[in-house]
């Protein structure tokens, strides 16, 4: 059976990270997302590490290739009038377009919002810029990993009294997308029951600032942030990431309860620490916590990390090892899922790469190719979709409108 | 016509744990008429706050309070046969059902996708939970640090170089904000493919896989490399990095297109840095950050952090400040955008709200209903919905149930 979004095409105009994060989400679901490519300006991510055998090339790029699977790609210079009817004559048999340049940008190429509508009426269009289509500073420049510290979320995030930290990765961007997707089936399910389509301004910034909804709530509240305190929580300890033996190895411990605290003290080997006073509530825990954390830490740094990791979980208690990322992608766990997607690519051969994080039990979804190389369909888009025959795609390339 | 984008689309939310709180939210914003079913006791995010004056109140925990605007809240003990016949029937009304209960809780709650398609075939039901449905790790205990490292996300944050520093939790609850996101993802795109034909299903969503799916070219540097990545700090392009500004504040410099870099050339002065063979390109930047370092930072400490900002910004260089919350709420540009709703409860007071993160120029996202009080919509959900009545629902009160 078919996928939610069958029959559902997208002009797909993003780039790096955040956008096309979106439309991979929209191709997972069933949709065709054609990216409209150029030679003359490659997309950031295509020259990016990771690459096999180190050795550079625009679609030999493993970020490229894990955000783009699933769709088709095409070659086509919008810079040229013939390049830019062309774009529009896909746009036309497209129900959604989505970018995410700067704002302004896309208008500047011709292909704003009002343009689109002109040759689709009930397109759905979503732009995903960094600050949103409005606002003083609407014109500013901005990437994903500008959103964490941009956020808020980097002034929280840190060791107690050490600076604000970043969070390891581009964390806005695959946050934008999901969103972005989200509000762009939103718009489809309106545009199904209506027959409007409508424009969507997305801010990456904004997107970045929801998932901390709650310090917000402090902040207004009380006139503070929640302060940095490492890996520690409030409501919660032991609450921490505790070494282990081995060379920087370490295992993630949370109890939650009273009661898991005391099974932990259990596997520890120190049942007497669940009534000792300094530790017998989550207040006293609190109050005691570095104490606390040198006794698990006791006992963690004797520890394998997995091995610990199966003697709390057998008593009940959250435990996960910080895993790395060969460790994640030889998880057990994982591979029983079915999680991993490994098609054949033309240029990088068969690679591991992750899946789609939803199982849906009647309508089972696939990814259904690997990432395209540069220009992968132009026969089948110029071709099959607009009907072009192939001396007119020659000519086009002659003429190096398709480049 | 509709004004609202999912106008008539009806969601149970039970909820305990952030993630389904916040897909349900997601839901509600846009327009669906979001049914949160809480047990007796109130969600647990009633207790933890952050509180007005640290003062702890079922009603103004202010986690509760934004996780769960635009919905209506009903009181329900699913542990209990009573309880549960009310859930099925709250379920053969609703379009799609999202919850967070890890499987073992949820089979002893009847929360089975078997016992709500028996209430309604047509039902999109919506399971997010740590490790999903299946798997030899799918009744591991969790929290959001736990889910952090068993999603590769933990290790890649912290101080690189100081191996006495663990790994790092990000701030907050990002695993369940990430499965409840998916959550609200999946459930869209299953309830638009049910408004064309499609059939109700099950959708089985995983945090690890969340954060897996997430982690920029962390997992392909080991299936197309073999390498091990390392805490934050080893980034493959360089300048991505935080200072400390003449006036305290922290800015973060950051070029990806090297006709930026040159542009930051330009405005740092330095003509001879373009000539310099350990800042070709970013590639080569990045290998050689920790002597090219000392200098950035030099003239970095020569600034005020706004002020760089500005000016990095009017030659396009993407910088961006490393913002306080108090900077936030205080920003021109956010206030320009509406993006700080507030939002009027009747225990809480008036409270600014994170708002919107799209604008849909049709339908919007807007704030309709404050966070519910516990119970507060029983009799009109239970009655006017359900039409149980007031007997039934004495009755399932003095039980207990409601």
């Amino acid at each position: 059976m078919a996928g939610p979004l069958d029959g559902i095409r997208v002009a797909d105009f993003t780039w790096v990270w955040a956008g096309p994060t979106n439309t991979m989400q929209l191709a997972h679901m069933g949709a065709e997302v054609i990216r409209m490519e150029t030679s003359q300006h490659i997309c950031t991510l295509r020259m990016f590490p990771p690459w096999p055998d180190s050795k550079p090339g625009p679609n030999r790029s493993g970020y490229f290739n894990q955000y783009n699977q699933g769709k088709r790609a095409i070659l086509l210079d919008l810079g040229k009038d013939e390049g830019a009817a062309i774009a529009k004559r896909i746009v036309e048999i497209s129900d959604v377009a989505v970018e995410n340049f700067a704002a302004g940008v896309i208008d500047r190429l011709g292909f704003g919002y009002d343009e689109l509508r002109k040759v689709n009426d009930d397109i759905i269009m979503m732009s995903m810029s960094g600050y949103g289509a409005t606002g003083p500073d609407k014109d500013y420049v901005s990437y994903g990993p500008a959103q964490v510290p941009m956020s808020g979320l980097s002034s929280l995030t840190g060791y107690k009294d050490w600076q604000p930290m970043h969070v390891g990765m581009s964390y806005g961007d695959p946050t934008a997308g999901l969103h972005a997707a989200f509000a762009v089936i939103a718009a489809l399910f309106y545009r199904e029951r209506t027959g409007k389509g409508q424009y969507i301004d997305m801010s990456q910034w904004e997107s970045s600032m929801v998932v901390i909804g709650e310090a917000f709530m402090q902040q207004v509240m009380n006139g503070a942030p929640p302060e940095r305190d490492g890996s520690h929580d409030l409501h919660m300890a032991p609450h921490n990431v505790y070494r282990c033996a081995g060379e920087d190895r370490w295992i993630a411990i949370s109890c939650a309860s009273d009661e898991e605290f005391g099974a932990l003290c259990g596997v520890i080997g120190k049942a007497e620490l669940a009534s000792d006073a300094r530790f017998a509530t989550i207040t006293e825990r609190k109050a005691n916590e570095d104490a606390l954390d040198a006794e698990v830490e006791a006992w963690t740094s004797q520890q394998e990390p997995f091995e610990a990791m199966e003697k709390l979980q057998a008593a009940g208690v959250a435990a996960y090892p910080p895993l790395v990322n060969q460790e994640v992608m030889e998880s057990p766990h994982l591979a029983a899922r079915d999680f991993w997607v490994e098609h054949e690519h033309p240029e990088v051969g068969v690679r591991r790469h992750a899946g789609i994080p939803w199982r849906f039990s009647e309508t089972p979804l696939a990814v259904k190719r690997a990432a395209p190389v540069m220009g992968q369909d132009n026969e089948y888009v110029f071709g099959e979709l607009l009907g072009m025959g192939s001396d007119e795609i020659a000519g086009l390339v002659e003429r190096e409108v398709i480049r | 016509m509709p004004d609202r984008a999912l106008e008539g689309l009806t969601i149970v939310e039970v909820g305990t744990r952030g993630a389904a709180s916040y897909g349900a939210k997601m839901l509600a914003d846009l327009g669906a008429e979001v049914i949160k079913v809480e047990p007796p006791t109130g969600d647990p995010d009633r207790a933890i706050g952050p509180f007005p004056n640290g003062e702890a109140h079922p009603e103004k925990s202010g986690t509760y309070l934004y996780l769960n605007t635009n919905k209506l809240g009903v009181t329900l003990d699913i542990t209990g046969e009573k309880g549960r016949a009310v859930l099925g029937k709250l379920a053969a009304k609703a379009d799609a059902l999202i919850h967070d209960y890890p499987p073992a809780e949820a089979e002893a709650a009847g929360l089975t996708y078997e016992a709500i398609r028996a209430a309604n075939p047509d039902i999109i039901m919506t399971s997010v939970t740590p490790f999903g449905q299946s798997g030899p790790q799918k009744d591991f205990k969790a929290s959001d640090l736990t889910m952090q490292g068993a999603g590769g996300w933990l290790w890649i944050n912290g101080w690189p170089g100081n191996p006495d520093l663990p790994p790092l939790k990000a701030f907050g609850r990002q695993p369940s904000y990430q499965g409840g996101l998916n959550g609200a993802l999946a459930t869209m795109g299953a309830l638009y493919g049910r408004s064309r034909g499609g059939p109700g299903q099950h959708i089985d969503i995983s945090i690890q896989e969340c954060i897996a799916a997430i982690l920029e070219f962390v997992l392909p540097m080991w299936s197309y490399m073999e390498l091990p990545v390392v805490r934050y700090g080893q980034r493959p392009i360089h300048p991505i990095d935080m200072f400390q500004c003449k006036d305290g504040a922290w800015i973060f410099v950051l070029c990806i297109e090297e006709p930026q870099w040159e542009r930051l050339v330009e405005l740092m002065e330095t003509p001879e840095w373009a000539t310099w063979e350990v800042a070709e390109n970013r590639f080569v930047r990045a290998s050689n950050w920790d002597a090219l370092r000392p200098f950035m930072e030099e003239w970095v400490s020569q600034w005020n952090a706004d002020d760089l900002y500005r000016a990095a910004q009017a030659k396009r260089i993407p910088f961006a400040p490393v913002s306080t919350l108090g900077n936030l709420l205080d920003s021109d540009h956010l206030k320009a955008r509406g993006f700080f709703v507030e939002v009027v409860h009747p225990e809480a007071g008036t409270l600014a709200h994170a708002g919107a993160p799209y604008k849909l120029s049709e339908t919007p996202w807007e704030i309709r209903l404050p966070a519910p009080t516990l119970g507060q919509h029983n009799a009109e959900v239970f009655g006017g919905r359900l039409g149980l009545s007031d007997a039934e629902i004495e009755s399932l009160e003095a039980e207990g149930a409601i």
